[in-house]
């Protein structure tokens, strides 16, 4: 059969362009709207994404890792006697005021970690050889994207609450939302802490199981017990997700992004709409006299749903290429985008029920192929 | 009225008219008619006497206000749109002033396509439209576009999309009003020889005084009723005269 929507298509590509076009860009902006904020968002997550730790110890009702509070060390003994938990490490939180390099201060938040080559925190993030710089006495660590808003470079000497850190190197994948991440050995970071009621205890403990595949059952079993004073254990990857929900929804930015991406919905599919319906007049002369030899308004329908799902297919194609470009590129200039597989689907699935939607709202133009309009 | 066998196409007492704001004109006004198979009827009068709209009741495009339609004695008045546009499927050719054509497709599409919705087998519908663009002439033009085809040819494309249907009602609205004289004689030798030789109701609204020698029954409107029914000479059977009341 003949496959009129096919080759309308093609022979009229410049009256379907603009339709694409609109597909094509509202697709691209989800895209990377989502890698945009799966990045920022994700970067939230950092400590917990850049670790091999299994499990979290925190205190109880913490709603994202920034806002952590001090918790008993001792709580490492209950970790150390169940059995599944292979090595236990603390982590700690200090909020920093980074002076130094003509910058005027800057708020940073300093990562107290084991600096062992085994250490799990930021084990994805710091290769060995660097975390060794880190036992130096105050060396810190920075990401290289954030070397020229703390106004030094590798070797470079500031101050952070006062003391003075020395920049012993620079890693990637270390931005944070909202400041600046610094990373340092527990030791180091004891002394930046100037906040007294922390003494020395840390932020939280992190840990790492024998088989990563019981945490949420080790957390649960730990969850149990009581008696080292408050503490909460979440699995590593439930933690990461608190947080990153935490960050979207409870500050706003979440629900922003839900209306853009609402609005580039909208206007995608009133563009594409209007470009697809421009097209069926374009052509109503010929679907009323199709209509008039018998030709259903049903199989008319079909026609122009085929049409529509061709430009979505074709917009698709053009924001998958695009996108993958743009992503590239900004992940070469450390622009924080991240993209998976749910989300990407996601996104494929809008971007098709926008064509598809914009179909529906085109076909309301075939009410005027009247073939008895064709009689003169 | 008179009517021996049944006709391909019969109106009976039909009214018709198209309301504008509080202004109700009436179109039809009470109009009987018979048409029979295998004849080249033609309708003519002057514009706004209603001939248009009497070819578009009795080809099922739009309902009748009053009266009866049928079909190949098959009543129209009962059936929903769906049943209609499946009547028209199945029965049906239109040939229009405009081509009508779609600029995306070559003739062969163009001729084609119908045939698909038909359920037609693709060799079949091959076969089909392939013979309908040969008895039009076109042969060596099948795969050119309306862009690359002369309006006679387009209007020749425009019978072959009907013809190649095999349909028993071919209805055709001032066919030769875009043509020069070459053209619009061809394309109605072409109508007269479908009714001849497929034995096809062709039934033509023009008011092309050029057509008027070719009709094998001339039927003359006037502000919604027929005038005059008249047939050219030596044709075969006398046939009854479809009358206005």
């Amino acid at each position: 059969m003949v496959s009129l929507a096919r080759k309308t298509l093609l022979y009229e590509w410049r009256r379907f362009l603009p339709a694409v076009l609109a597909v094509g860009f509202a697709g691209l902006l989800q895209l990377l709207q989502a890698a945009l904020v799966l990045g920022i968002f994700g970067g939230a997550a950092v400590y917990i994404t850049g670790s091999s730790a299994d499990l979290w110890v925190g205190y109880p009702g913490t709603q994202s890792v920034d806002q952590g509070r001090a918790i008993s060390p001792d709580v490492a003994s209950l970790l150390y006697m169940n059995p599944e938990v292979e090595r236990v490490e603390p982590f700690l939180w200090v909020d920093g005021d980074w002076r130094g390099g003509g910058t005027g201060g800057v708020s940073v938040f300093v990562s107290g970690i084991d600096p062992g080559p085994n250490g799990l925190m930021f084990a994805h993030a710091l290769a060995p050889n660097l975390r060794a710089r880190l036992r130096e006495p105050d060396a810190v660590i920075v990401d290289r994207a954030d070397l020229s808003k703390l106004g030094v470079g590798i070797g470079g000497s500031a101050s952070i609450n006062g003391h003075r850190v020395l920049v012993v190197g620079v890693a990637s994948g270390l931005r944070a939302l909202g400041g600046v991440n610094v990373v340092a050995s527990l030791d180091t970071a004891r002394r930046l802490d100037n906040d007294p009621s922390d003494a020395g205890r840390p932020t939280y403990l992190v840990a790492r199981l024998h088989d990563p595949a019981q945490a949420a059952k080790v957390a649960q079993t730990l969850n149990g017990n009581h008696g080292f004073g408050p503490y909460r254990v979440w699995t590593a990857q439930r933690f990461a997700r608190r947080t990153m929900l935490f960050w979207l929804f409870d500050t706003g930015a979440g629900a922003g992004v839900l209306f853009l991406a609402g609005i580039v919905f909208l206007v995608g599919a009133v563009i594409t709409s209007q470009a697809l319906a421009a097209a069926v007049v374009g052509s109503i002369r010929e679907y009323a006299t199709l209509n008039a030899l018998g030709v259903g308004v049903r199989a008319l329908r079909w026609v122009i749903l085929e049409e529509a799902l061709w430009v979505g297919a074709l917009g698709l194609g053009g924001a998958a290429l695009l996108g993958g470009v743009l992503i590239a590129l900004a992940r070469r200039e450390d622009v924080p985008v991240v993209l998976n597989a749910p989300v990407t689907l996601a996104c494929v699935i809008l971007v098709l029920a926008l064509a598809l939607v914009s179909g529906l709202g085109s076909m309301r133009s075939l009410r005027r192929a009247d073939p008895a309009t064709l009689l003169r | 009225m008179n009517v021996s066998a049944t006709p391909a196409l019969e109106a009976r007492d039909v009214h018709k008219s198209f309301r504008a704001g509080r202004i109700v004109s009436t179109v039809l006004d009470g109009l009987s008619l018979s048409v029979d198979a295998g004849e080249l009827t033609l309708i003519c009068g002057p514009s706004g006497c209603g001939k248009s709209t009497l070819l578009s009741i009795l080809s099922g495009l739009q309902p009748a206000d009053a009266g009866q339609v049928s079909a190949l004695g098959q009543p129209l008045d009962g059936l929903d749109k769906r049943a209609l546009e499946r009547f028209r499927l199945l029965h049906t050719g239109f040939v229009f002033q405009g081509f009508n054509l779609f600029p995306a497709l070559t003739a062969y599409e163009q001729v084609a396509l119908p045939l698909g919705y038909l359920g037609l087998k693709r060799d079949t519908a091959r076969e089909r439209a392939e013979a309908a663009l040969i008895e039009v002439g076109l042969q060596s033009r099948m795969h050119l576009r309306p862009a690359e085809l002369s309006g006679g040819e387009k209007q020749r494309v425009a019978i072959a999309r009907a013809l190649a249907k095999e349909p028993a009602l071919l209805f055709a609205d001032e066919p030769t009003s875009s043509l020069d004289a070459a053209n619009g004689q061809m394309v109605i030798d072409m109508l007269h020889r479908i009714a001849r030789h497929h034995g096809t109701t062709v039934l033509c609204v023009s008011h092309d005084p050029r057509l008027i020698g070719h009709a094998d029954r001339l039927l003359t409107m006037e502000d919604g009723r027929i005038l005059e029914d008249r047939r050219t000479p030596p044709k075969v059977v006398a046939k009854p005269t479809g009358t206005s009341r």
